[in-house]
């Protein structure tokens, strides 16, 4: 129950912050540039579009990038909103000290920051999927394109979200406001430097492998993108550009030609439960 | 007082709170009863406000047990019984009146009927009916401390824990404020108010703990604890050591006040006795321009007895 009304409180309080209608109006902005940039591109596109060799399948090489592209930017853009509304859920309550009168309260300390988790949740995920969809939706109104594993590219977004907040809410509990923004600002941005370096070394050695692996461990969001970025592609695809042997070529920091492993997807899964816990662990225990 | 008078409220034992190598609350043991008002007094910086957080769980100790309306501190449910308002509160402000009440109201786990009529009972209880619909971020420092107090009062409870109750409220809210404190007590609501206020205290509680450094120098009733001296003014157009050899006979103690010679400070046991000292001066053939009671101010008295206990 103390749990439900501390979620309701935090959707409540988001709404009435400015931050939240500014990023929002903002988004409706870049949707609108990105709609208007969509159909001048294609216009183009289909000007340019051969007559004689396969116009489909050059056609679709446009669609494929402007989807990954624009989930790409759904992606960045929840990773931005989850940080910049979550980063001071529990320090900045500690800070303002808004938290007496309600820590001392009849409930459970867990239920405070487990509502707050829960609040954010919500809000953050709808705001992802609706990124998402309308990106994917004025592709498909303009192409007719829609990826065929949306929703499974979908989810590993989500989860990409629900990562960035496990650990924006332990820090939360850890760090003042300040200091765990630098620090999960670092860490998301830094995360896809581990697939820069894989990139440009011609042979990836072990090294390389060990340091892409606990970069995927300490934040695994860049991980999961590529995971997202693979549903992005039709498999009808993989199977032509793997009988031309250049399948390799969608192997790249932004994209991946294979799903997320079984381990990464558990052990994010693990990551948006376990941190949680910690920070409420930390937090029955801090002094207010 | 209620029935259960005798029943305990807060039963503080051996408690002691260290930050860090910093000594906050050292070995603090008190109970305070129920339907009682006690004060916690002591200048800043004593540790009442720690010993208040952790009445409140906010602070866990160091060392000690504490128990509040007969179970520990960190019983969840105990809490719905217990009201407590911050010494700075600091409140979602872009809340309206009516809704942050209602959240706290529910936090207590009030259903929407009673709350929809407590809502209105508090509000008018601590001057702000016809505020509902104003958010808290137009409120003054006074009006935040007065809804501070409506959200700790809002489930009825059964001990009410203050912390500086009267700080940032005018002359006129505090008089309002202490009203309040004692109709709840009539009602026979516990309090526990932290103050560093002797006017409060003395207006409010039945019993007074005085705290400096970290531990309790005296507990009793405000009249008894503060060693309140009785001292005459007394000015004569003259002294000489004969009259004051003759004072001595009834006086516990004379001084000079100020730089005038002929202004004396005449401590007495009783309050009689301050004719025996008119008596003999007309004896001596002085003239008296002076006899009267010395105002001392209740800060003064305060740290008078801090001083005479440390």
């Amino acid at each position: 129950m103390g749990l439900l009304l501390i979620t309701r409180f935090t959707i409540q309080e988001a709404f009435h912050r400015w931050l939240l209608l500014a990023m929002l109006l903002l988004n409706i902005l870049l949707l609108a540039v990105f709609a208007l940039m969509l159909n001048a591109a294609y216009s183009n596109q289909l000007a340019h579009a051969p007559s004689q060799s396969n116009p489909q399948l050059f056609l679709l090489e446009f669609d494929l990038i402007i989807s990954i592209l624009s989930v790409w930017a759904a992606y960045l853009l929840s990773g931005a909103m989850t940080i910049v509304l979550s980063i001071n859920m529990t320090s900045g309550e500690i800070e303002g000290g808004t938290f007496s009168v309600i820590v001392s309260k009849p409930l459970h300390r867990a239920e405070i920051i487990f509502g707050k988790w829960l609040g954010f949740a919500l809000i953050l995920c709808v705001y992802t999927a609706m990124l998402f969809f309308t990106f994917l939706g004025l592709i498909y109104w303009r192409t007719g394109y829609f990826p065929e594993n949306a929703l499974a590219a979908l989810g590993m977004l989500e989860l990409s979200t629900l990562v960035l907040l496990a650990l924006t809410t332990l820090g939360s509990t850890l760090f003042p406001t300040l200091v765990n923004g630098a620090i999960v600002i670092m860490l998301f941005i830094g995360a896809p430097l581990a697939s820069f370096v894989q990139l440009i070394s011609t042979t990836p050695g072990a090294t390389a492998q060990n340091i892409s692996t606990i970069v995927n461990l300490v934040i695994p969001t860049d991980a999961l993108w590529h995971g997202a970025s693979y549903y992005l592609i039709p498999s009808f695809l993989y199977s032509i550009l793997q009988q031309r042997g250049v399948l390799s070529d969608l192997n790249t920091p932004f994209t991946s030609i294979q799903p997320l492993s079984p381990a990464l997807f558990t052990w994010a899964i693990l990551y948006c439960i376990v941190l949680p816990i910690i920070g409420v662990i930390r937090f029955q225990r801090r002094d207010l | 007082m209620s029935d259960d008078s005798r029943l305990p409220a807060v039963e503080i034992q051996g408690l002691r709170k260290v930050y860090q190598q910093i000594i906050a609350v050292d070995d603090i043991s008190l109970v305070t009863y129920r339907g009682e008002a006690f004060g916690f007094l002591g200048p800043n910086g004593a540790g009442k406000s720690t010993v208040v957080k952790i009445l409140t769980g906010l602070v866990a100790p160091t060392k000690g047990t504490v128990r509040v309306l007969g179970q520990p501190v960190n019983h969840v449910q105990i809490r719905r019984q217990v009201g407590y308002l911050p010494e700075f509160p600091s409140f979602h402000r872009w809340l309206k009146a009516r809704d942050f009440l209602e959240f706290h109201g529910r936090l207590f786990g009030l259903k929407r009927t009673m709350l929809e009529k407590r809502i209105g009972e508090v509000l008018a209880r601590v001057g702000l009916a016809g505020r509902e619909n104003q958010k808290l971020s137009t409120f003054s420092k006074g009006m935040l401390q007065r809804i501070g107090l409506a959200q700790a009062i809002i489930n009825k409870p059964d001990l009410v824990i203050l912390d500086e109750l009267v700080s940032g409220l005018d002359p006129v809210g505090q008089r309002d404020m202490r009203e309040l404190l004692r109709e709840l007590k009539a009602e026979g609501t516990s309090i526990f108010l932290n103050s560093h206020l002797l006017a409060d205290v003395e207006a409010i509680c039945d019993r007074v703990a005085i705290i400096n450094q970290g531990r309790i120098l005296k507990v009793g009733a405000p009249a008894e604890l503060f060693d309140k001296k009785k001292v005459l003014e007394v000015r004569v157009d003259h002294v000489s050591e004969e009259l004051l050899s003759r004072l001595h006979t009834v006086a516990l103690d004379i001084q000079h006040g100020d730089d005038d010679p002929c202004y004396l400070l005449i401590e007495i046991e009783r309050d009689e006795q301050a004719a025996d000292i008119a008596d003999i001066i007309h004896a001596y053939g002085a003239r008296l321009y002076t006899l009267a009671p010395r105002q001392v101010s209740l800060e003064q008295i305060f740290f008078q007895t801090i001083d005479a206990l440390a």
